[in-house]
């Protein structure tokens, strides 16, 4: 191909690539700039390792570590676990299946901020459910179920907002399933567990590798149930960046930052991986 | 076409160069005032309670006909950008607030303006809590953290005062008493108290040693030795929201914010507070003009209403503030004044940035 021919496939790439190179490219160049030292708001930018030691030295970002992938993990693995048998029953249409399909799909349309004060509302010493639980006599008094400190209450949000995602994606995927196939294996003997097994779950596999990716990325990321919910005893990644920043330890938060986007990348691959093989039956 | 562009802007730039603080030094006060009314408008960077001060500051809009903006933003967001735009020939605040203590952490003569041509006033305030805003800064918002608690189940007589009164509160009414590390300072003054108190280590001097941090780790045995007994907040207004539930009986709080709460119904009036005799922390905020204020004459002339007596009193009356300025009524306070003699101040940096990240590492962590 001679210049020529490069020009206009450079041209029409252009606005792809300039968004991801420019607008993405250019805050992760700050941000790992940043982590070693560089674009220092006061004080002198010079390169440093400090930063990077000195956060991996203390516990409480080992600690953020552990917690947000215990967060991410769970989140993804359970929002899928849920969706994929709704996803299945709602393959075949039945009277009122588009309406429930709409039903499941309606916290995708609430802020989980929203979200997040409702279940206060519901868990809170006064609220709903310790008035319930008194009312019908199970109860003697309130108990303290806010920010609990294994962070149920994280997942119940992260799950219930992030599951109707899975379901959206594995519907699409479950659906694209030829009857003819499943039709075929129920003849030659298999049963519900079979043909998931064997039909369903390695032929909407990519569907599902999606969901689990994108769930794990967003919820390692949490920042919102954490604050809000979450356990005081700990901290998520994306609080304890926020809380560097806001100390004005911008260095410490690119770390913190740089770490997350390390590990989002490296953990959706591993998660992607892991369930491709399980999914399937093993390595092949 | 091009040329006609160019003067155009040329002649917009000169309409609306801003008026340096350096022209203010030769003008006398009433100068300054017709100058703050020819500027017209003033943008305030306060980072709490905007909507309040929105309706508190009609009454400068009145009197001076110079309209106040106060754009939404929080303490971070705010002091990052008055640096950030430290180099710019004109910038976006006239007047920026921030804690007392924060304004300790840069070079006030290189960043804001003298204030000395404000009309004389002896009853300002510009040392507080151990720092001295010198000719740069005045305070405009006092402050005291406390313990807010539920009359009903805690008698005035019975109120902790000491560490060891504490210890005892704790285990006698397990978590009943809760206190925030994080998301406000209420719970953080609380602790170091504590900690200065038991460990006694001189939270007045800012250098940090291996030697100073260790010695804290006897107050750092003593919460974890009541762990069980006493339960960690979220923040601040969650301190204070679970003392209005009834949900807890004792938590740390801030004088003002407590009673802004209380006079817009939002928590109960009954709820009370005190400063326990082993001390806790106050102080306040202060406010200073950037020297590349665009409003500089209106800047001073709000700063100037904003530190009065009236204005002091107001604040006092509605939003529980420790009046900035000695003229002032403080009848209004939450707290008598024999109270204010166990006032702390806060510790000094950045020693008191390493005991934040000590507590969380040995308390916080270890529950």
């Amino acid at each position: 191909m001679t210049l020529r021919d490069w020009v206009p496939i450079f041209a029409l790439l252009v606005p792809g690539l300039g968004l991801i190179l420019v607008l993405i490219g250019s805050v992760v160049y700050v941000a790992v700039a940043q982590s070693f030292g560089y674009y220092a708001l006061l004080g002198q930018s010079a390169f440093s390792l400090e930063f990077w030691s000195d956060v991996f030295d203390r516990k409480l970002f080992s600690r953020a570590v552990r917690y947000s992938i215990y967060v991410g993990f769970w989140s993804a693995v359970l929002s899928v676990a849920l969706a994929y048998p709704l996803a299945i029953w709602l393959r075949k249409p039945f009277p009122g299946s588009i309406g429930l399909g709409a039903l499941l799909k309606a916290p995708l349309l609430v802020h989980g901020l929203v979200a997040a004060f409702l279940y206060i509302n519901v868990i809170s010493y006064n609220g709903l459910l310790n008035q319930f639980m008194q009312g019908i006599g199970i109860w003697s008094e309130p108990r303290r179920l806010q920010n609990d400190p294994n962070a149920f209450g994280v997942l119940l949000l992260q799950v219930w907002k992030n599951m109707p995602f899975a379901l959206l994606l594995l519907t699409g995927a479950v659906q694209s399933i030829s009857d003819d196939i499943l039709d075929a294996s129920r003849d030659l003997g298999a049963g519900p567990w079979a043909r998931f097994c064997k039909i369903i779950a390695p032929l909407s596999i990519s569907g599902m590798q999606a969901a689990m990716v994108i769930i794990f990325i967003g919820a390692l990321a949490d920042f919102t149930f954490q604050t809000t919910v979450g356990p005081t005893n700990r901290q998520s990644m994306a609080q304890l960046m926020v809380s560097f920043k806001s100390r004005g330890d911008w260095h410490s938060a690119a770390v913190v930052g740089v770490s997350l986007m390390t590990i989002a990348l490296l953990g959706s691959a591993l998660l992607a991986f892991t369930s491709r093989v399980i999914m399937r039956g093993g390595l092949r | 076409m091009f040329k006609k562009i160019l003067a155009a802007a040329a002649a917009l730039g000169a309409f609306i160069a801003p008026v340096h603080a350096s022209d203010l030094s030769d003008m006398s006060w009433n100068e300054i005032v017709a100058q703050a009314k020819e500027e017209g408008n003033v943008t305030w960077y306060v980072w709490y309670l905007q909507d309040d001060f929105r309706r508190a500051i009609s009454s400068f809009e009145d009197e001076y006909g110079i309209a106040v903006r106060i754009p939404d933003g929080d303490n971070a967001g705010n002091s990052q950008k008055m640096l950030a735009e430290k180099d710019r020939k004109t910038g976006d605040i006239d007047v920026f607030a921030w804690g007392y203590d924060s304004f300790e952490t840069v070079e006030l003569s290189t960043l804001f303006n003298s204030l000395n041509n404000l009309p004389k006033d002896d009853g300002r305030v510009s040392k507080l809590a151990g720092v001295d805003g010198g000719d740069h800064v005045l305070a405009f918002w006092g402050n005291q953290s406390g313990i807010a608690y539920d009359p009903a189940k805690v008698s005035s007589a019975d109120l902790p005062q000491s560490v060891e009164d504490f210890a005892k509160f704790w285990t006698d009414h397990p978590n009943k008493f809760g206190f925030n590390y994080e998301k406000g300072g209420s719970g953080p003054s609380f602790y170091q108290n504590v900690l200065r108190n038991v460990a006694g280590v001189d939270f007045t001097n800012g250098e940090v040693s291996d030697a100073r941090l260790s010695a804290l780790q006897p107050g750092f045995d003593f919460f974890n030795k009541y762990a069980e007994n006493y339960i960690i907040t979220a923040s601040n207004v969650d301190n204070i929201n679970r003392v209005s539930d009834k949900e807890l009986w004792m938590a740390p709080a801030w004088e003002d914010h407590l009673a802004g709460l209380q006079n817009r119904g939002e928590v109960r009036k009954e709820i009370k507070f005190y400063i326990p005799e082993m001390g806790m922390n106050g102080g306040g905020n202060g406010v200073a003009i950037p020297k590349n204020a665009p409003h500089p004459a209106a800047a001073m002339v709000f700063v100037n209403w904003l530190t009065s007596p009236d204005t002091q009193t107001m604040f006092n009356r509605d939003f529980g503030t420790a009046p900035m300025n000695a003229a002032a009524d403080d009848s209004a306070a939450l707290v008598p004044n024999e109270q204010r003699a166990f006032r702390q101040s806060w510790g000094k940096q950045p020693f008191r940035s390493k005991v934040e990240e000590a507590f969380i590492d040995n308390v916080i962590l270890e529950r």
